[in-house]
């Protein structure tokens, strides 16, 4: 809301100017005063006299009255017209949808100046027929945003369901519909106030807008431009006018866009596209140091990773969501990180690639990763060139919504040829071979014409796979993969499995990292788990030791929860997860807890080893069955 | 394919009828008459019998929906009439003037997309910084700067101060080749600018919207070099629906650009339109709306065509 | 000043053409004076020879055609494609032709000219002078070379209508819009809305003439640009040159202006509306406004006054004593307000149009002046052709309007001021001024200079009385050139429109 303040301000200027007007000290807009006509400024006239010697400065002020009344006015009528059509045409869909936006859109064939030539010389100049000429020509527009946005939201579950109660059509559109479609339309308005400001003196200029005496900044434009040799000024005020207005209302616009849809622009847009660094790195510990006895992770080995939120200025700057992270991976384990949504998992392994959203940030932690040379290498404090080195290459990651994730508009082949070309000095040719080759490696059948589609041709288990072989193309070291199964249905989720599983048997020394929130999948999958909550590991150990006798009360809620044969969703487990603003001060999960005691609540438990391979965050560990 | 293009022809058919029939009946409601404009010229008292028999003589005074009718069936046969003017085919003298506009159009079409989206694409990426603000600064500007001060301007500076081009006009290309191109950048560069702030502030828009999807992060976790991602991944994606609309901004352009061709003394269709009204030329106006909205119905097809091929999820079916 | 300095450059290469055709053929005479390029304010809307289609139209007109008579650079009339006219005393007028050609090399003949005043007069025929031409009732050719014009009642101005760019003469046959003629130059290419291509027709009557080798003509429709484009030395000479422009043309030592203050602006008014049916209103209306200020604010000063009917101060029939009869004077004009019963003024729409500047700007200075006496003026600005239809149907109370008449006769005052003649947006709308119109007649049949004058001087007192129309400002007429270019003349007063007749004498370089 505070990025408004600067545009809506000057706009509140503008407007007070305007309505203000009549009051103002001005000299009368219509008051010629010939023999002074093309007088440069003076203390009388501030910004000097125009070519009938009127005060430019007052005519101004009264030219914006006209263009700003005109542009507002048709931008609003417009709208209301345009956004009952676009509802209507988008709700009903058939015939509706023909007289209401298709018939709008027949004024889109017509130039718009003809339009505006017709209207204006059917009514007469002036301000009414130009408003309705505008109307005309904008109608369509916003018949278009708001039909498109309507048939978004006409497809939502929840519209769908008051259609099925029985709702009445038009209170579905008035109270439902369009709340939703207002942040597109918003935005349209502001557009087409800013264009309409520039057609009004386009139309002027032409003799079609306004009726002098009264001033508009397309008249004066129109007056200036032929005495540009006697007095340039004169079309400079009305075009700095002109354009200054419009810069507001672009910048109005702009921000509108930002405030409306949160999610559209990035604080200091992708960061990871600049080469310098921005952020400088908090000072970490030495990675040889991290090396522990009780974790003889010899692949990876994360310590301390916290992540906090960075947006300057922004609500809930510096929260942390994922606080103190350790974890170890050998070469050839597979860890399972399992946790709710908001745990952090997803956060942690992002983390260890670099790819977390600009608006994350890491502030404290080490990610000790051995390269293939052998070399020691702190993830965390690598720039994005250091990880671009080792991304897809020596580490790979598997998304979630493989759907999302591969690029449309490419053919899978492509995308998969990009990542060999991108780490390996071979011909483009063997590459296309070798993409074949692993899409028939990974399960897809007739591989040689499926590199050939598109990602959407692709069932949603093949798409899965491709993406699969693309994360392991260069044979990596390191497979992150983020929750790869949880957007399949139960069959293929085993076929994925397996095919994982496949995968590792072929590569024993890859070390895999598998995010998921499904413990049958962990026990299938997985030699370790680590377990996480509001962005803490509260439990690690091996598969089977934890399963048998979980150490934290938490993993035994999230085994309780698991009903017989598969399970999907985590949902027994009474209570949420505390947002990361709002942590208590002792235990994170003692909210939730039936095992909690008034220590729980003091302070928050350090880790503790019942056995040599197993951790928790949990002072009752040992009563916890 | 084929039946949707058949669908769609079919479609434009009935809407090019519509605003035939429009600009037909609205031309009638229009106050002003062809035979007194033409034979009031010069400010001259015409005579009411030579006016009289010049409104005959064009069938000016046949019931209307007898014009409309001869009107129409002169159109189904592939003839848009004569102008009321001087007897000049109407259809010749489109065929003359419509490629002169469409090569504006189409000139400052290239130049704002070599200009606008490099410089969308910066802008998104530096969101927030100075270049961010610079950009959108200009863009703003050139938006808001009318064409025909921008117009003035330029033939102030180029051609009469440092003489540089013709101070407008036209001249064919098969005459004097250099001469035509230098005449056409004055117009094209000029309506390029408005398109290329339109182009400018999409492409920005989209490269934000598509910088946050899943498949640039992917792109990212392959190891890609930045060039290729913003190439092949962002740009490529980002240019679907800048292009898109683009290609409907150039359908507004056509007939829409008097005021450049006024400025710049360009003899392309949107002047022909003007003079056309401004004369009450009625088989004129209809035959260049006629030949306009099928253009604008046809851009729009190729809009279409073209979205479907650069963006494989859509399927051209209806 | 201007007019001599050009006129006198016009005796100086007029005779060094001369010279040449002595020295050599055509040929060279075309290699050394080249193609003038000449900016015009639009394209002609068509070739109708006899139509009235403006004053683009009849620039070109005026390239490519001839009428029996015409005008000198000097503003007199004289014989074109006549050698000779008189007029007998029982007003029948005779023509001599002399050995003309068609642009086809066939000679021009009486019976090509009796075909012209016949075809211009028929019913359907939509020339100009198709009303005038009902009152030539007979046209004999006696031989092949002589064509007597018979009138109804003897009539003084007849030559003036076959002086006229709207009455050029074409070959017996052809079509209206041929753009076959008998003058200095041939159509050759046009590029409609462009440009139009002219070469010299070398089997032209004056010998020697045309100099130019031809003429292309190039659109500019925007004043600006016009003389953008002369500045650029894209074109040669242009013409309409706008009045904020002439200041720096004439400061610029490549260019020269040749401007006449020949135009001039006018309010009529619609005598079905009251108050307008009053005479005392319109004459109140006449003293309300200061002309002066519509001239600067309007024409930037290139101008002048116009405080009675537009009788130039050069013409023989002016009147010293009447040229004021309109003067500004606003207690007069609320003195007069009061006694038509109106002291505190009125609301009223004035016709104007957006599309030319100098109307809108005379009437917004209108508006100004009229609000001081208390009528309230609302301006009615719709686009030209808008305009013309509402001024002919009379849907306004009180219009601007700028014309030129048809020649410096005063009998040009006719199209003005006659009430007797069909409605038009020219004259005011409604208003029967049977005093005026038999004056008028009067003038049209009297032949004597002396009693002539007598006559108008009576015309213009009553209408001064009657305010017809109120006379605001002379608006100067201008063409630029290059100074390079010699031979070209604007020629006086409301001739400025048929100036283009003397580019058969212009010469470049």
């Amino acid at each position: 809301m505070r990025k408004l303040i600067l545009p809506v301000s000057i706009l509140a200027v503008i407007l007070a100017l305007v309505v203000l007007a009549p009051v103002l000290p001005l000299a009368d807009e219509r008051a010629m005063d010939i023999p002074h006509r093309f007088a440069g400024p003076s203390m009388a006239h501030w910004l000097g006299q125009d070519e009938f010697g009127r005060d430019v400065l007052t005519r101004l002020i009264y030219g914006a009255r006209a263009s700003l009344s005109i542009a507002i006015g048709s931008a609003l009528a417009a709208a209301l017209i345009g956004t009952a059509l676009g509802l209507l045409g988008g709700y009903f869909r058939g015939i509706v949808e023909l007289f209401t936006v298709r018939a709008a859109e027949i004024i889109l064939c017509l130039p718009p100046l003809l339009l505006a030539l017709l209207v204006v010389t059917i009514f007469g100049a002036g301000f009414w027929p130009l408003i309705l000429a505008l109307t005309l020509l904008y109608t369509p527009n916003y018949a278009r945003v708001v039909y498109a946005a309507t048939l978004q939201v006409r497809a939502l579950d929840f519209v769908t369901a008051q259609r099925a109660l029985g709702t009445h059509p038009l209170k579905i559109v008035l109270r439902t519909m369009l709340p939703n479609v207002l942040p597109p339309l918003v935005v349209q308005i502001s557009l087409v106030i800013a264009s309409a400001i520039v057609i009004e003196s386009g139309l002027s200029f032409l003799g079609l807008g306004v009726v002098p005496p009264t001033p508009s900044w397309g008249l004066m434009i129109r007056a200036a431009r032929g005495a540009m040799e006697q007095a340039p000024l004169l079309l400079l005020w009305p075009s700095v006018a002109l354009a200054g207005t419009i810069l507001t209302f672009n910048l109005l616009c702009d921000r509108l866009q930002s405030v409306l849809d949160p999610r559209a622009v990035p604080a200091g847009g992708a960061i990871w596209l600049r080469r310098r660094r921005t952020t400088p790195i908090a000072p970490r510990i030495a990675p040889d140091q991290v090396e522990r006895d009780h974790a003889p992770a010899d692949l990876l080995s994360v310590a301390g990773l916290t992540i906090s939120l960075d947006r300057p200025g922004g609500i809930g700057s510096g929260m942390e969501l994922v606080r103190g992270v350790n974890l170890g991976l050998r070469t050839g384990e597979t860890l399972a990180l399992v946790g709710e949504s908001g745990s952090g998992k997803t956060l942690t392994s992002l983390a260890v690639t670099g790819l977390l959203p600009d608006v994350l940030k890491i502030t404290a932690g080490t990610a000790a990763y051995r390269r293939r040379d052998g070399e020691l290498r702190d993830l965390i404090a690598e720039d994005e060139d250091g990880h671009r080195q080792l991304r897809g290459d020596e580490i790979s990651m598997v998304f979630q919504d493989a759907s999302a994730a591969l690029n449309p508009v490419h053919r899978i082949g492509e995308q998969l040829t990009e990542v060999i070309l991108a780490h390996r000095a071979i011909g483009r040719a063997a590459a296309k071979r070798e993409a074949v080759a692993l899409l028939g490696r990974v399960g897809i059948p007739d591989a040689e014409r499926r590199a050939r589609a598109y990602p959407h041709e692709l069932s949603g288990g093949q798409r899965q796979r491709a993406m699969i072989a693309i994360a392991v193309a260069n044979r990596p070291k390191l497979l992150l993969a983020d929750e790869p199964t949880t957007a399949l249905d139960p069959t293929i989720q085993a076929q994925i499995l397996a095919l994982i599983a496949d995968l590792k048997r072929e590569s024993p020394e890859m070390g895999v990292v598998f995010v998921t929130h499904n413990l049958a999948v962990v026990a299938e999958i997985a030699d370790r788990v680590c377990v996480m909550y509001a962005g803490q590991v509260v439990e690690e150990g091996p598969v089977a030791k934890v399963f048998a006798r979980p150490r934290h009360p938490y993993t035994v809620a999230l085994i309780g929860s698991v009903p017989e044969g598969d399970a999907e969703r985590l949902v027994a487990i009474p209570g949420a997860i505390p947002a990361p603003g709002h942590m208590p001060p002792g235990c994170s999960f003692a909210p939730r807890c039936d095992h909690a005691v008034a220590a729980c609540r003091k302070a928050p438990p350090p880790e503790f080893w019942p056995e040599p391979d197993r951790r928790t965050r949990c002072l009752r560990f040992e009563e916890v069955t | 394919m084929l039946r949707y293009i058949t669908y769609r022809s079919l479609v434009a058919v009935f809407l090019v009828w519509i605003v035939v029939t429009l600009v037909f009946l609205l031309l009638h409601l229009v106050p002003g008459d062809p035979a007194e404009v033409l034979l009031s010229q010069g400010s001259t008292a015409a005579d009411p019998q030579a006016v009289a028999n010049l409104r005959d003589r064009l069938g000016l005074n046949d019931p209307l929906w007898l014009q409309y009718a001869h009107h129409i069936g002169g159109i189904l046969t592939g003839d848009l009439g004569t102008s009321f003017r001087d007897g000049a085919p109407v259809a010749g003298q489109i065929v003359q003037r419509l490629p002169r506009t469409l090569e504006v159009i189409v000139t400052a079409a290239l130049i704002a997309v070599l200009l606008g989206v490099p410089a969308g694409t910066l802008a998104a990426i530096r969101a927030g910084g100075w270049i961010d603000n610079v950009i959108s600064f200009l863009s703003s500007l050139a938006l808001s700067t009318p064409v025909f001060v921008v117009g003035s301007v330029v033939i102030l500076i180029f051609a009469q101060e440092l003489r540089l081009v013709p101070a407008g006009g036209y001249v064919p290309f098969a005459v004097d080749p250099a001469r035509h191109i230098l005449l056409l950048l004055m117009p094209a560069g000029t309506v390029a600018l408005a398109l290329w702030a339109v182009v400018a502030r999409m492409s920005r828009g989209s490269v934000l919207d598509v910088l946050e999807r899943d498949y640039v992060r992917t792109a990212r976790a392959k190891g890609l070099k930045r060039r290729r991602i913003l190439k092949r991944h962002v740009v490529r994606n980002a240019m679907i629906p800048v292009l898109t609309v683009l290609g409907l901004e150039m359908g507004t352009l056509i007939g829409g650009t008097v005021l450049v061709e006024f400025v710049f003394n360009w003899p392309g269709l949107s002047g022909y339109l003007v003079s056309a009204v401004d004369a009450r030329d009625y088989p004129e106006v209809v035959g260049i709306v006629m030949v306009i909205s099928i253009l604008f119905v046809l851009l729009n097809l190729v809009v279409d065509i073209v979205y479907a091929v650069l963006d494989p999820r859509i399927s051209l079916t209806r | 000043m201007t007019m001599r300095l050009t006129r006198r450059s016009f005796l100086a290469t007029s005779a060094a053409g001369a010279a040449l055709t002595f020295v050599g053929p055509k040929a060279l005479r075309a290699a050394t004076n080249g193609t003038l390029r000449f900016g015009l304010s639009a394209y002609p809307p068509s070739f109708d020879a006899w139509a009235s289609s403006g004053s683009a139209a009849g620039t070109i007109k005026l390239m490519m055609h001839r009428g029996l008579l015409g005008f000198g650079p000097d503003g007199k009339m004289r014989g074109e494609l006549a050698e000779s006219f008189s007029v007998d005393d029982d007003g029948v007028w005779t023509f001599k032709l002399r050995d003309a050609k068609w642009h086809d090399g066939s000679p021009v003949t009486a019976e090509d000219i009796a075909w012209n005043v016949a075809e211009a007069a028929k019913p359907d025929s939509t020339a100009y002078f198709r009303g005038e031409f009902q009152s030539i009732v007979k046209v004999e050719t006696p031989d092949d070379k002589t064509v007597r014009m018979i009138t109804k009642e003897p009539s003084a101005v007849l030559p003036g209508w076959f002086a006229h760019f709207n009455m050029p003469m074409i070959k017996k046959g052809e079509a209206p819009d041929t753009t076959m003629g008998a003058g200095p130059f041939k159509l050759e290419k046009t590029d409609r809305g462009v440009s139009l291509s002219l070469v010299a027709f070398d089997g032209y009557y004056k010998e020697g003439l045309p100099k130019l080798a031809g003429i292309q003509a190039i659109v500019y429709a925007d004043e600006n640009l016009r003389v953008a484009a002369l500045d650029a030395g894209d074109v040669d000479l242009i013409e309409y040159v706008p009045w904020q422009a002439m200041e720096q043309i004439e400061a610029n030592d490549q260019l020269a202006l040749d401007a006449v203050d020949g135009p001039f602006m006018y309010l009529t008014f619609n005598a079905e509306h009251p108050p307008f049916d009053d005479p005392k209103v319109r004459r109140a209306i006449a003293h309300a406004i200061k002309r002066e200020d519509i001239v600067a604010a309007a024409f930037y000063g290139r101008g002048g006054p116009l405080e009675h009917l537009p009788l130039a101060e050069g013409s023989e029939y002016y009147n010293a004593d009447l040229a004021h009869g309109w003067n500004y004077d606003p207690e007069k004009a609320k003195a007069l307000l009061a006694e038509a019963g109106h002291p505190d003024g009125f609301e009223c729409t004035m016709l104007a149009t957006s599309q030319y500047g100098m109307h809108q700007s005379t009437a917004e200075v209108c508006q100004a002046y009229l609000s001081m006496v208390g009528i309230n003026v609302r301006l009615d600005l719709p686009e030209w052709a808008t305009r013309v239809q509402k001024g002919n149907q009379g849907q306004y109370d009180m219009a601007v309007m700028g014309t030129t008449a048809s020649n410096n006769d005063p009998d040009g005052m006719t199209q003005l001021v006659d009430g007797s003649l069909p409605a038009s947006f020219v004259r005011s709308y409604g208003l029967k001024t049977p005093k005026l119109t038999e004056l008028l007649a009067k003038g049209r049949q009297t032949f004597d200079e002396a009693k002539r004058k007598a006559i108008y001087e009576e015309m213009e007192k009553q209408a001064i009385e009657e305010t017809p129309i109120v006379g605001l400002a002379w608006r100067s007429q201008g063409f630029a050139m290059k100074k390079t270019v010699s031979g070209f003349t604007n020629m006086p007063g409301q001739l400025c429109f048929y100036s283009p007749e003397t580019l058969e004498e212009t010469a470049l370089g």
